[in-house]
């Protein structure tokens, strides 16, 4: 009985041993027939636009490719060759990218774009159906930046930085590098903008960039309200919105008793009450500031003069967050994102209050509640 | 049936000039026996002065009367010699002789008298050229049998190490000793070596791979399932841990069994050196093979299916490198991997000093003009020379080969269907190399299973104080290896 059994087992191993070899030579040849629908390119046959700018003119949505071509690359060095521009035109700007990949000799690849430059008149048609291919394209890189281009087209800034000599995807990176160093985090990725959209929060702020002589400047932040740009912050208003975000990495402040100031550190949470309709906004921010620079001569590190240092620096912040709040008052655009907050924080009276929104953003009462220190001073001279 | 009997012995190697039958007229009785060896193994002094000199100048000899007489004195001690034994199986005397013992033949009594005086030309002890380490013994095999066991037993003078004898080989009548620790090892173990040592059925043991195959369970696995060391102190450290060792004659390492997958990637140095040390020469090794086998399937999969993976500029850079390269990058890896595995190939082939010529040669000189003449991109080059130099961290040189044989198949699959491809090949491989079994052990043991005390020697190799017990599959029965709660 039992050498049967053995018998029949060591048969259905063979028979086992069998279907293994058939599976897998099966399968090596679905590989094999499959390989050609699996968007085989070789890495030289793909052109990778490193910057796209979107616009909208006469019309029709232009877009406009920047990448390297093959001249000027040094196969040795690795190093990428000159940039090109390629355009593209289409009722929309999906069509606008099918003529783009129609006029360019090789196939183009989106999937290592770092940069969107989306053109002013674009986006006062609306941010939504700018991005809306680029969300449905599985390649693209969601941590790439997109910024406004102020008062011009996204093609014209290309262009005019191109003739300038400028590369135009270094420069951005070396924008990316500065608003790095002053802030915590990137709330321009494109996750994070598709994210805002698909939670409907129709107002919401985008950075812009205007081309100085031979760099671009971040000035402050684009103000889209129901998804349209509708107006351009200034640099301290902006400013203020980082603070109230909680992203200040560092920041200068100037006094005007000739004491230069850096923050070193920077806390805010938001707490919102809600009564009788009537919401209240409460900002606690909490930072440090190192001494960097002091022009008098007068003795700034007794107890009474950095007693008075920080109530100085107290209210400079208070003041730049003010410039916010006050933006939203007088426009009633949510800027800070406090529809959100609300959500998070009162999610019972929230729908309640939810159609009415838009009408009692203006009257949302701020407070703020600010301490700060002067820490690390590094005394190697007192000014003296 | 064949009896001993000088004669016989005569007609059996007339053809043969090194096996020497020589009559020798003991006394006046004429009592004749007759020597029997093979010219050129045996230590003709030792012979001369220990069994020749009792033979012709022993008065007690000269006074026998009989064969059986003169037997009976030379066994008991009449000559100066320790290793001696009576034969009477004609099959056994022949083995004894050819393997380089003298016997010295009774015709009447149709037996014969053994010496062990062996010697041969052989090398002296030298330091392992594979596994040489900068702190510890310098001493490696040999191609003597006996040596290798005697540096073994020296290393470990217990009572219950065994040296058992065995043979293969129809022809050849290869020696082999399997040596284990009869209170440590599995004895299931042993057993099952010993039968298919037994099984062996070939006419010459030609060379080491006549021996594996016959011994490893899984032979169709392109990884060592049987793992050999030139170093007579890892065989010692291996038996006290309930392993098996298999010394065999001519061979100048011994095997070691069970064999698993994290002992190939330890190496004596680990123990040697610090912890911290040996520790982080193990996380590098581990990291080599990841590199060795990974890295020219993951750059074929990237520059051809999925370049979207790449960041930015190590896209553009490599994107610039293959620029005017007329091949697809599938085919540079494959055949720039192809054309290295011929330069190893050439190098061992050819005498040391050519075998440098030829390195520079091929390595720098047809590397640089391939990429000069765009056949290649630097990048290939680098990827390549990056995977084929993390092979050679690898401790064994059998798993070494076994990696650099997968990382052509994933290669394959990775042109064939990029990260897919690659990803069923890596599972493919998990899957083959965790379902092995080698002698009722997990070839990926301790990684497959729960035994948390064998983990300490595997990717981090723990402080010795830490080794309390042996591995449970491995010595089932005896497992403290030391005391604990010692803190050295």
């Amino acid at each position: 009985m039992i050498s049967l059994l053995s018998i029949r087992l060591n048969k259905a191993k063979g028979r086992m041993d069998k279907v293994k070899k058939l599976v897998i030579i099966l399968f090596s040849l679905l590989l094999c027939g499959c390989s050609h629908d699996m968007n085989r390119r070789e890495i030289d046959e793909i052109n990778f636009i490193h910057v796209m700018g979107i616009d909208y003119s006469e019309g029709e949505y232009v877009l406009t490719a920047i990448y390297s071509s093959s001249q000027g690359a040094d196969p040795e060095k690795g190093s990428a060759g000159d940039e090109e521009i390629s355009e593209g035109k289409g009722a929309t700007p999906f069509e606008a990218f099918q003529n783009l990949k129609l006029k360019n000799k090789k196939s183009i690849s989106i999937a290592n774009t770092g940069y969107f430059l989306l053109g002013e008149r674009a986006a006062e048609k609306g941010i939504k159906i700018c991005i809306d291919f680029l969300s449905r394209d599985e390649t693209v890189k969601m941590e790439s930046l997109l910024f406004i281009t102020r008062d011009m087209k996204a093609s014209d800034f290309i262009a005019e930085s191109i003739e300038k000599g400028q590369m135009v995807h270094e420069d951005l990176e070396a924008v990316e590098q500065k608003q790095k160093e002053l802030i915590t985090r990137n709330d321009n990725t494109l996750v994070n903008i598709l994210n805002e959209l698909e939670n409907n929060m129709t107002s919401g702020i985008i950075p812009y960039l205007i081309a100085e002589e031979n760099s671009f400047l971040l000035k402050g932040y684009a103000v889209f309200d129901k998804l349209v740009l509708v107006d351009y912050l200034d640099m301290d208003t902006s400013s203020g919105i980082n603070f109230i975000k909680n992203i200040i990495r560092a920041y200068p402040i100037y006094l005007e008793n000739s004491v230069g100031l850096s923050i070193s550190y920077s806390k805010s949470h938001m707490k919102s009450e809600l009564e009788n309709n009537q919401v209240k906004v409460v900002i606690h921010l909490d930072f440090e500031t190192m001494v960097k620079e002091i022009s008098s001569k007068k003795d700034i590190f007794s107890a009474d003069e950095l007693k008075s240092l920080t109530e100085q620096q107290n209210a400079y912040i208070i003041k730049i967050m003010k410039k916010a709040t006050n933006y939203s008052i007088s426009t009633g655009i949510d800027i800070l994102q406090i529809a959100r907050l609300m959500q998070n924080q009162h999610t019972r009276k929230w729908s309640g209050i939810e159609e009415d929104w838009s009408s009692m953003i203006s009257e949302i009462e701020y407070e703020f509640d600010v301490k700060s220190q002067i820490t690390k001073s590094f005394i190697l001279s007192t000014g003296g | 049936m064949n009896r001993i009997s000088s004669e016989w012995i005569r007609k059996l190697f007339e053809k043969s000039s090194d096996v020497v039958v020589r009559s020798i007229k003991i006394n006046q009785n004429n009592l004749t026996v007759h020597l029997f060896c093979v010219d050129g193994l045996i230590n003709q002094s030792l012979f001369d002065e220990a069994i020749f000199r009792s033979l012709k100048f022993d008065p007690y000899l000269s006074n026998c009367k009989t064969e059986r007489e003169m037997m009976d004195y030379l066994l008991d001690g009449g000559a100066y010699h320790v290793f001696t034994i009576e034969e009477t199986d004609y099959k056994l005397l022949l083995k004894y002789v050819l393997s380089g013992m003298v016997a010295l033949i009774f015709d009447s009594e149709e037996k014969a008298i053994v010496y062990d005086i062996r010697m041969f030309e052989k090398r002296s002890i030298q330091e392992p050229s594979e596994e040489n380490v900068i702190k510890g013994s310098k001493e490696s095999f040999i191609e003597v049998m006996r040596m290798n066991t005697a540096l073994i037993r020296r290393r470990i003078r217990s009572e219950h190490l065994v040296i058992e004898a065995l043979s293969a080989g129809r022809i050849s009548k290869t020696d082999m000793a399997l040596v284990y620790i009869s209170n440590v090892a599995d004895l299931n173990t042993v057993n099952k070596i010993r039968e298919l040592i037994k099984s062996i059925d070939i006419d010459n043991i030609a060379s080491p791979a006549f021996i594996e195959e016959y011994l490893i369970p899984n032979k169709h696995s392109l990884f060592p399932q049987i793992m050999y060391t030139q170093r007579p102190d890892r065989v010692a450290a291996n038996l006290s841990d309930g392993r098996v060792a298999l010394v065999v004659d001519g061979i100048p390492f011994a095997y070691l069994l069970p064999c698993q997958l994290p002992m190939l990637m330890q190496s004596p140095d680990d123990y040697a050196n610090h912890f911290f040390i040996g520790s982080s020469l193990r996380i590098i090794r581990y990291i080599s093979m990841i590199i060795t086998l990974f890295l020219p399937a993951f750059y074929i999969a990237a520059t051809t299916y999925q370049s979207q993976m790449l960041p930015v500029q190590l896209a553009l850079s490599t994107q610039a490198a293959k620029q005017n390269v007329p091949f697809s990058s599938a085919s540079e890896v494959i055949g720039l991997l192809i054309s290295f595995e011929i330069l190893i190939e050439a190098g061992l082939r050819l005498p040391k000093a050519v075998g440098t010529a030829m390195s520079i040669l091929g390595g720098l000189v047809v590397g640089q003009s391939a990429v000069a003449a765009n056949l290649v991109s630097p990048a290939v080059v680098v990827i390549v020379s990056l995977a084929g130099i993390s092979g050679f961290i690898m401790p064994n040189q059998d798993l070494s080969s076994g990696i650099r044989l997968s990382r052509f198949l994933l290669s394959v699959l990775a042109a064939l269907s990029g990260f897919f491809g690659l990803a069923i090949g890596l599972i493919l491989l998990i899957n083959h190399l965790c379902s092995r079994n080698n002698y009722n052990t997990a070839y990926m043991s301790p990684f497959v299973d729960v035994e948390e005390r064998n983990i300490k020697d595997t990717l981090l190799r723990f402080p010795i104080k830490y080794f309390t017990k042996r591995p449970n599959d491995i010595a089932p029965v005896n497992k403290v290896k030391q005391s604990e709660g010692k803190d050295g």
